[in-house]
């Protein structure tokens, strides 16, 4: 067994051609794939992380968008522990059908999952969709928000970092000693809402205001804790 | 040349409409140009003559220095009666190089005859005549064998099944199929797809084996974890024994315990009893939901732990379980452009099937089987589908890795029953023995049977690594209880070494056997038995 101290299961999900493979192989590899062909299936990862001195393992999906490729995907929502719904900011229809995907969340996933809405893409100067809508969409959905490049690498880190902090905070918050104890216990914590609620609305902040990896991680941590306190 | 050039085409894109036979037009192209348009694959691999462009090996007889048995010389008269009995158009003498030559290109003999029979009867009289004349006979299906086992080593006539390729009857409330020895493998499948059924036994030379020779050599393949050996599916042989009588042991069932079981006799004893030409098969039906799973790992222990967890939690559905190790993956990959690896960089990967009744359950268990792994620490990467394309093009690397290591080299094969705790040492061993005299030195196989193909590639064949590699391989896998040939046979190449895996009395029995079977050693001689 391999020494770490929490292990997480994020799963991608959104429209095909947003970005999600690029995300992820921007986050694990380090580097951009040019013409990057759909996924087809699921393809799923490793990666050890280390937040605030512990070593954390995350466990990334990343499912197909297209409809006919996705034969594998929804029995990968349930044992999530958080899940990353991605836009393409320069294309609307990868943004209109994000009810679509929220109903298919809502119908497979655990309730108390840690959602992240990213709008991708903010590289191109074509863009769709203004942040304020993204940001607006999210709070309306008690979710995470940040806007990333895969191309550029802008963003991409701190999006895993602090879904990482975040998930330490909450299995923290409930003494769990190991990641599953951690994410049961997570999962039947009623109060979990209230701190996404409060954890959007800060991400969202702190997304204009730019703030740096480590100190944004340490806010989601602070917040969470804080979540527990009310 | 245009020979040459055929098989150029046929191994770089090995399509339906270049699909020809050892360059000699052929009755079933046309037949697979539809399976395969049906199929949608436009790059189903062909197993053909290996290294085209390697210049041709010596006659076998002479390099191997093979005394040639008593056996009388080829007439024009024998070859009058034979145009004779089955016209003309079915007994070459000319243009045999596709037939005398191993798939390998290690064996090189000199028919000078190859025959074509179109019915069981047609086998008899050939055989009857045969062993009245003396005259040495080598069975032939489709020549993709690795050990030397269908082709002539010095001037025994070729009697080639390729005409023989019907699919009798496919009985969709049994699954039971009666088909000829000459069928390719993956025209029988097909036949038995159209009813909902499929053959149990796969493998990389589906488009140009027969049915009669993975039979006769009881092969195995990449099912065998899921529908057993051939000694189970196969219900039934008719074979035509040497003095030309037709010994008939079909069976429409499954439960037969009259007498001895005779029909096990020539499963697996690579034509040297008598010639299959026709079978019975049990077909189970096709799996509704079929996943695969290409991940990579970092070591064997958790390539071991891996293949324990499949069986544990895929345990019903499982169909499949390979191995493939790094540099046999990545000789393919350099040899194949148009391979694609969905992962890269880990000492190992597995490709794991399911094939099941139920998508959502198959998924479900399939989720929790990698969620484990990778919580673990021994799944590292992977991807796992149920599309068809998908799951087709990740199979494709599978099949593609040995053609990769013989495309532009020459291979030893060897093909080894090991206790799985074991299974990849041998790897690195036979790695250090060879040093740089071999340009690569890989492992892959059937984990799931325990089955390592360990190849040992090299620029050209030579004493030097040869002696480096043999009898060492055969007294490892000896020393370990192991086979020393778990599903390729012992044919031509490793006839002197049956020794490491059968004790004396056993092979004094094969002897007799032989021996009454085939009282003047007509059929399939030099092969089996020293």
């Amino acid at each position: 067994m391999e020494d770490y101290k929490f292990l997480f299961k994020i799963v991608l999900v959104g429209n095909a051609g947003v970005g999600k493979t690029c995300l992820v192989r921007r986050f694990t590899q380090g580097l951009f794939p040019p013409g990057q062909g759909a996924t087809i299936g699921v393809d799923f990862m490793i990666k050890t992380v280390e937040v605030e001195g512990e070593k954390i393992k995350l466990q990334i999906w990343d499912t197909a968008g297209q409809e006919r490729f996705r034969s594998i995907t929804q029995s990968y929502y349930r044992s999530a522990h958080a899940l990353i719904l991605v836009y393409d900011i320069s294309c609307q229809p990868t943004f209109d059908c994000l009810p679509d995907w929220l109903r298919e969340i809502q119908e497979y996933a655990n309730s108390k999952v840690l959602k992240i809405l990213v709008g991708n893409k903010t590289d191109r100067d074509d863009r769709e969709i203004p942040t304020q809508i993204g940001e607006e969409f999210a709070k309306q959905h008690d979710m995470y928000f940040l806007e990333t490049s895969a191309k550029e690498a802008e963003n991409v880190e701190r999006l895993f970092y602090e879904i990482a902090a975040e998930l330490i905070g909450q299995a923290r918050s409930k003494d769990g000693t190991s990641a599953a104890a951690a994410a049961a216990q997570r999962q039947s914590d009623g109060g979990g809402s209230i701190g996404l609620g409060s954890l959007s609305a800060k991400a969202a902040q702190s997304n204009c205001c730019g703030g740096s990896n480590s100190s944004s991680s340490g806010n989601a941590n602070s917040n969470s804790n804080s979540s527990q306190g009310g | 040349m245009r020979f040459h050039q055929g098989l150029m085409q046929m191994r770089r894109y090995a399509t339906a409409v270049t699909l020809r036979q050892f360059g000699h037009a052929h009755t079933q192209t046309q037949t697979q140009a539809i399976t395969h348009a049906r199929r949608g694959t436009e790059t189903t691999v062909v197993r053909t003559l290996a290294s085209s462009a390697s210049p041709l090996p010596e006659l076998t007889q002479i390099s191997d220095n093979v005394q040639r048995g008593n056996y009388a010389q080829l007439n024009d008269k024998d070859v009058a009666h034979f145009e004779q009995l089955l016209g003309k158009n079915h007994v070459l003498t000319e243009d045999l190089e596709g037939y005398n030559i191993c798939f390998l290109k290690r064996i090189r003999g000199n028919s000078k005859l190859v025959l074509k029979p179109g019915n069981t009867q047609e086998v008899a009289a050939i055989l009857r005549y045969c062993n009245e004349r003396r005259l040495a006979v080598v069975p032939q299906g489709g020549n993709t064998g690795l050990v030397g086992g269908s082709v002539p080593i010095c001037d025994e006539i070729v009697l080639s099944m390729q005409r023989m390729n019907k699919v009798l009857s496919v009985d969709e409330v049994t699954g039971i199929a009666i088909v000829e020895a000459g069928c390719i493998l993956e025209n029988f499948d097909q036949r038995a797809r159209d009813v909902g059924l499929t053959v149990p036994l796969d493998l990389g030379a589906k488009a140009s084996c027969h049915i009669g020779g993975n039979v006769s050599t009881n092969a195995g393949g990449v099912r065998v974890v899921r529908y057993g050996n051939l000694h189970g599916s196969v219900l039934g042989v008719e074979a035509v024994l040497a003095n030309g009588q037709v010994l008939d042991l079909m069976s429409n069932f499954k439960k037969d315990n009259t007498g001895y079981h005779m029909k096990h006799l020539f499963i697996g004893s690579e034509g040297t009893l008598g010639v299959v030409t026709k079978l019975a098969m049990l077909c189970p039906h096709v799996s509704k939901a079929v996943n695969v799973a290409f991940i990579g790992l970092n070591s064997f222990d958790d390539v071991l732990k891996t293949f324990v967890s499949a069986k544990r939690n895929l345990g019903e559905i499982l169909s499949s379980c390979e191995l493939i190790d790094e540099l046999a993956l990545n000789t393919a990959l350099q040899q194949f452009k148009f391979l694609n690896s969905p992962i890269s960089g880990y000492p190992f990967y597995m490709l794991i099937e399911t094939s099941g009744s139920n998508g959502d359950h198959d998924e479900e268990k399939i989720n929790q089987f990698i969620s484990q792994g990778m919580e673990r620490g021994e799944i590292l990467d992977g991807t796992v589908s149920g599309e068809p394309g998908k799951v087709q093009e990740i199979w494709k690397i599978r099949e593609m890795v040995p053609l990769g290591l013989i495309e532009k080299s020459f291979c030893f094969k060897y093909d080894i029953s090991l206790p799985l705790r074991d299974f990849y040492n041998i790897v690195d061993v036979m790695r250090e023995r060879c040093g740089p005299l071999a340009t690569v030195v890989c492992g892959y196989g059937h984990l799931g049977d325990s089955n390592l193909h360990l190849n040992v590639s090299c620029e050209q064949f030579n004493d030097e690594i040869y002696k480096r590699v043999e009898p060492f391989v055969y007294e490892y896998t000896s020393q370990l209880k192991g086979s020393i040939s778990a599903e390729h046979g012992i044919g031509f190449l490793k006839k002197d070494y049956l020794h490491y895996s059968k004790n004396p009395v056993a092979i004094q029995w094969m002897r007799d056997m032989k021996k009454m079977f085939d009282p003047n050693g007509i059929l399939n001689p030099y092969k089996m038995l020293n």
